[in-house]
């Protein structure tokens, strides 16, 4: 009773604070005649051109420096003429937590998001910000199978809520010279862990103020963590993470012998993986393929100066012991709908466009991978002016395995956030790697057992 | 009764006073009676008046008051107080702002104290505070004193020691990161080349154990001049002739701050520590800016309240625990002003 | 009475070395960044031989910022935000503490202590109910937001209240007896005398209000909406290894609050000591 009785009066301060919202929001929505003309272009087919004018409001990050956005946008638009694509720039760096503030509850305008990672797509899911496209992709015949089993690893209960656009996978890149000075043979598509640790370490110079690094992991969980998915057997999901170890002591053990910079170096700096890179001081960097086309922009613009690191080549990742080659890591980009859409229709059918074919052609002229690879997808990436011209490279873009980063969990965003706080106990020394792991174990078991 | 307004009342009042001297001199009884139950009527008319009129003036006063107050207040309530109230009954509710809100009574709060990351927080926040409040007091109540005698340039150090105040925590954490950096920064440098420390133990001033040190020497760093400020202003209401008097007794300098300076600031102190303490509860951007790692995380060692705060609310849309967080954060500052309060209070009275 | 005067001199001296160790301590930090921002990457952290200003002084470092990043709109947003903040804070803050002070009226006391029991409230506990609210209200991602959070201060009103309490409530009652209204008794009399306590709220709205960060990295997400801070912080994930354009960037972030403070500072100390607020 009491319990009720609270509630009640709980309700109504809510309620009264809510009509103070209501209140101001009449003066502030303005554009009001904007959401009206919207209403009535749902009901007309959004691919029709004589359809009234529709505004989509998509959320992206990075304009600037990102090629493809505006692409997509003018291509979709230039086949779409009665429908403006609005891009608003939520910047990358907190990018999935400023859009789950923005969607949260009601009165956001956002017609089609952009999902950067699995835990951000999970929050906006549970909070039911996005509308599930089961009925959409039935009823357009869209066929998931030319996502190579990307879609069911993001499948919730059935239902799919995000449709891939851009999908990257992790390769190795080098910087030739470096080897070239050094003596060393380059890398190969075909290296284990161990073997890569070998090449890594005969690059190496320690020698004071001509420091040569073998390797570089960005601060990120994933460069370092994320090796032992590789297998196919365990993920990061699975509560039990003893498979990282023996990958945190190959990288400590690099990081003691001048090898790789250290991760308290970076963590002080804030240094950029690209930065490490183009220095030319560095030479392996295990990293994703959005690499490569920033690579091609900066150093064709100057930006980076190619006398450093002009002279790069890319290879598959390296594997376990008995794990075919090509098996790599890989992480997508999707688009969704809101579910406060007012234009559902022209929405998904941007979504589409963007993740189908067309949308893949675009893409993959701005250097980027789309979610749909195919063979012309990879002769038109590798013949763009920058691209390496050795074989090797060429070949590294040939993927026979690719494991998501994080697949989908109710709790992925928790998960993650445990494992963040002890990849950087570890890697700082607070720590050991025993007690680190330990106690991932024991606190997402924690939550995984709820 | 006659109508009385305030153009009339003065001729009323000069019929009052001419009753009441023409009943003195009157013999009549009857015509006594007839002057006392005019002067009754007139009396009672003219209280009536006053009260009346004494009323619509509180209203207008009362109307004028609050106009000066509203533009601000109305503010204030909006943006702050109904926030306040909704922060309270968040901490029993679970919410992840979309979905419907659940009753949860005090499961927030019995969870609190089974998670590891919070207790971090909540003990390296203490440490901090306990590191830094009275660090902070010692050296701006030093530098305040040094700089209250006659010394040459006072101005221009008063100057300085307010840059590190004014400073944006972004751009002067950068330099303090750049200072300090673990190999290439010119502390550890000077450490390696003039105090010959090996290369292994050069102190790793982010990480670890010596990440909250390095954040009590930055904010006390940071802070002092503006407190330094504080307590010059304070020194400036210290009353001459008791050091004066304290000489005449033959006291030396100690003897002089602790028998005249010291009680004299204690109101200042209060209010230095309250704030204070305040202050370093709310340590977010200073944690951030200094110790975060790549994915943006905090450890163990270096996570404090407002992080966890905002780690819970606007990464995993736990609004009701994130708000259960939050009160525990203002019952510590609020029991530490309260005690505060309390101390003086006794302080002054024995 | 020699070994006084001698024992004066030393005491002297040693107010002066410590005096000056503080002073190197302060601006050794702001030394480095003016002495950075002119440097190549490389140069940063040469230290056989260090040298404050290098032969080649790079000044390109503060022309290129601006095209780096969108420097100019992100010191346009700060500039206008501060300026709208401080300006309302003054005159809200200012007229309610008149009230408070020089006037009696109906549940004074409680309205006061309205103000005074949050200004122990650390704004983290309710800043997550609070951006509900404005984000019901529409202020999401909009400066306004910014602005409704920052002008309408306890600490404001209760700073200002201190020090009309310092004047003499006779000025006021004299005015009155000669017909003044209360309007006017303010802005003829009241506000004249406070130049210190305004010239100290200034300061402090201003330094918060261009400085604040959590605040800004909740409420303002749209590019072309970001405060200086914000923008500066991108830039460092961005540019990590450029350590002259930081450097380059902080200076000039620090610039306008640094001149703010320059001209208000004479009037600082007595702001503080008048209003009250050492206790």
């Amino acid at each position: 009773m009491r319990k009720k009785l609270i509630s009640m009066l709980l309700a109504t301060t809510m309620a009264g604070a809510l009509m103070v919202g209501c209140g101001s929001n009449a003066s502030t929505d303005a554009p009001a005649t904007d959401a009206s003309a919207t209403d009535t272009a749902t009901e007309a087919p959004a691919a029709d051109s004589s359809a009234e004018a529709v505004t989509l409001k998509w959320s992206i990050w990075d304009q600037e420096t990102t090629t493809y956005w505006q692409a997509l946008a003018d291509g979709y638009m230039a086949q779409n003429p009665n429908v403006t694509i609005e891009m608003v720039d939520l910047g990358s760096q907190d990018y999935m937590t400023v859009l789950a503030t923005e969607l949260s509850g009601s009165g956001s305008d956002f017609d089609v998001v952009t999902i950067k990672d699995v835990p951000g797509y999970a929050t906006l899911v549970q909070k039911n910000a996005i509308q599930s496209l089961d009925s959409y992709i039935s009823a357009d015949g869209v066929d998931l199978a030319a996502y190579n089993g990307a879609t069911d690893q993001v499948t919730v209960d059935g239902s799919l809520y995000e449709l891939p656009f851009r999908n990257d996978f992790w390769v190795l890149f080098y910087n030739k010279d470096v080897f070239d000075k050094a003596g060393v043979a380059y890398p190969t598509n075909d290296m284990t862990w161990e073997e890569y640790d070998k090449l890594a370490r005969s690059v190496t110079d320690t020698t004071f103020g001509s420091q040569v690094y073998g390797g570089h992991y960005h601060t990120w969980r994933s460069t370092i963590g994320l090796i032992g998915c590789l297998d196919g057997e365990h993920n990061i999901l699975s509560g039990n993470y003893d498979f990282m170890k023996p990958y945190y002591e190959m990288v400590l053990a690099e990081e003691k012998d001048g090898v790789v910079r250290s991760y308290a170096d970076l963590k002080t700096e804030g240094l950029h993986y690209s930065a490490a890179f183009s220095a030319g001081d560095t030479a392996m960097l295990n990293m994703g393929s959005w690499f490569i086309s920033t690579l091609i922009n900066n150093i064709a613009s100057g930006e980076y100066d190619a006398s450093l690191c002009g002279n790069w080549g890319i290879v598959k990742y390296p594997h376990a012991d008995g794990v075919e080659a090509g098996s790599t890591l890989g992480t997508f980009t999707g688009l969704a709908v809101t579910s406060s859409t007012d234009v559902p229709d022209a929405a998904w059918d941007f979504v589409k466009w963007c993740s189908g074919e067309e949308g893949a052609a675009v893409m993959a002229s701005t250097g980027n991978f789309p979610a749909i690879m195919t063979d012309d997808v990879v002769t038109t990436i590798t013949s763009l002016e920058g691209f390496p011209t050795d074989d090797a490279s060429k070949e590294a873009l040939k993927t026979s395995n690719i494991y998501l980063e994080v697949p989908y969990d109710a709790n992925v965003s928790e998960i993650n956030t445990v494992l963040d706080t002890y990849h950087g106990m570890i890697m700082q020394g607070e720590c050991t790697i025993d007690e680190g792991i330990a106690s991932m174990n024991e606190e997402i078991g924690a939550i995984l057992a709820q | 009764m006659e109508k009385i307004t305030a153009a009339n009342v003065e001729s009323f009042q000069n019929e009052l006073t001419s009753l009441i001297e023409k009943i003195h001199t009157e013999s009549n009884p009857k015509q006594k009676m007839k002057y006392l139950k005019r002067i009754d009527k007139i009396q009672r008319s003219i209280s009536a008046y006053r009260s009346k009129s004494k009323l619509s003036r509180e209203t207008k006063r009362d109307l004028i008051a609050y106009s000066f107050i509203a533009p601000n207040f109305i503010g204030f309530c909006v943006f702050t107080l109904i926030p306040i109230v909704f922060a309270f009954a968040l901490a029993f509710l679970s919410w992840d702002g979309s979905n419907p809100i659940e009753w949860a009574g005090l499961k927030n709060f019995k969870s609190l104290f089974k998670d590891k990351f919070f207790i971090a927080a909540l003990k390296n926040t203490i440490i901090y505070c306990v590191g830094t409040v009275p660090l902070t007091m010692i050296v701006s109540l030093g530098l305040a004193i040094l700089l209250n005698h006659k010394v040459l340039g006072r101005g221009l150090f008063r100057t300085l020691a307010f840059f590190p105040y004014v400073a944006s925590l972004v751009a002067i954490t950068s330099v303090w990161k750049m200072l300090f950096h673990p190999s290439k920064g010119p502390i550890n440098n000077l450490l390696f080349n003039v105090f010959n420390v090996q290369q292994e133990n050069l102190p790793q001033w982010f990480t670890g154990s010596l990440v909250l040190l390095s954040m009590i020497m930055f904010s006390v760093w940071k802070y002092m001049g503006y407190y330094m400020v504080i307590y010059l202003a304070g020194l400036q209401g210290v009353n001459g002739e008791l050091y004066e008097a304290a000489a005449l007794d033959g006291a030396g300098t100690w003897a002089k701050f602790k028998y005249v300076t010291w009680p004299q600031l204690s109101s200042t102190t209060f209010f230095v520590i309250v704030m204070l303490t305040i202050n370093c509860f709310k340590v977010y951007d200073i944690a951030i800016m200094l110790a975060a790692g790549g994915n943006g995380e905090l450890t163990l060692n270096s996570t404090v309240l407002v992080y966890y705060i905002y780690q819970k609310a606007f990464i995993e849309w736990k609004l009701g625990y994130s708000s259960a967080v939050a009160m525990v954060l203002f019952v510590l500052v609020l029991g530490v002003t309260l005690i505060q309060f309390w101390g003086q209070k006794k302080y002054q009275e024995g | 009475m020699k070994s006084k005067s001698a024992n004066t001199i030393a005491l002297k001296t040693l107010v002066y070395i410590i005096l000056l160790i503080m002073a190197a301590l302060m601006i050794i930090p702001f030394l480095w960044m003016l002495s950075a921002s002119i440097k190549t990457d490389a140069e940063v952290f040469r230290m056989n031989p260090f040298v404050w200003i290098p032969k080649n002084p790079r000044w390109s470092n503060y022309s290129e910022i601006w095209t780096k990043i969108p420097f100019g709109r992100f010191v346009g947003n700060t500039v206008f935000l501060t300026i709208i903040v401080t300006c309302l804070q003054l005159l809200t803050s200012s007229f309610a503490a008149y009230a408070f002070a020089k006037l009696e009226f109906k549940h004074k006391n409680i309205l006061f202590m309205g103000y005074l029991s949050t200004i122990a409230m650390p704004w983290q506990v309710y800043m997550v109910p609070q951006f509900i609210m404005m984000r019901k209200m529409g202020l999401n991602d909009k400066l306004l937001a910014i602005i409704c959070l920052q002008a309408f201060s306890a600490f404001g009103v209760f700073m200002m209240k201190q020090f009309y309490e310092g004047i003499p409530s006779s000025l006021c009652e004299a005015a009155r007896i000669d017909g003044m209204s209360e309007y006017k008794i303010y802005t003829n009399i009241m506000i004249p005398l406070s130049k210190p306590a305004l010239s100290t709220l200034t300061i402090f709205t201003f330094v918060n209000t261009w400085n604040d960060y959590l605040g800004p990295l909740i409420y303002l997400k749209s590019q072309e909406k970001k405060t200086i801070q914000l923008g500066l912080k991108m830039f460092i994930g961005q540019y990590s290894s450029d350590y002259g354009l930081i450097m380059a960037g902080s200076v000039l972030s620090l610039i306008p609050v640094i001149i703010v403070f320059l001209i208000l500072q004479k009037y600082f100390v007595e702001g503080v000591a008048s209003t009250g607020i050492k206790g």
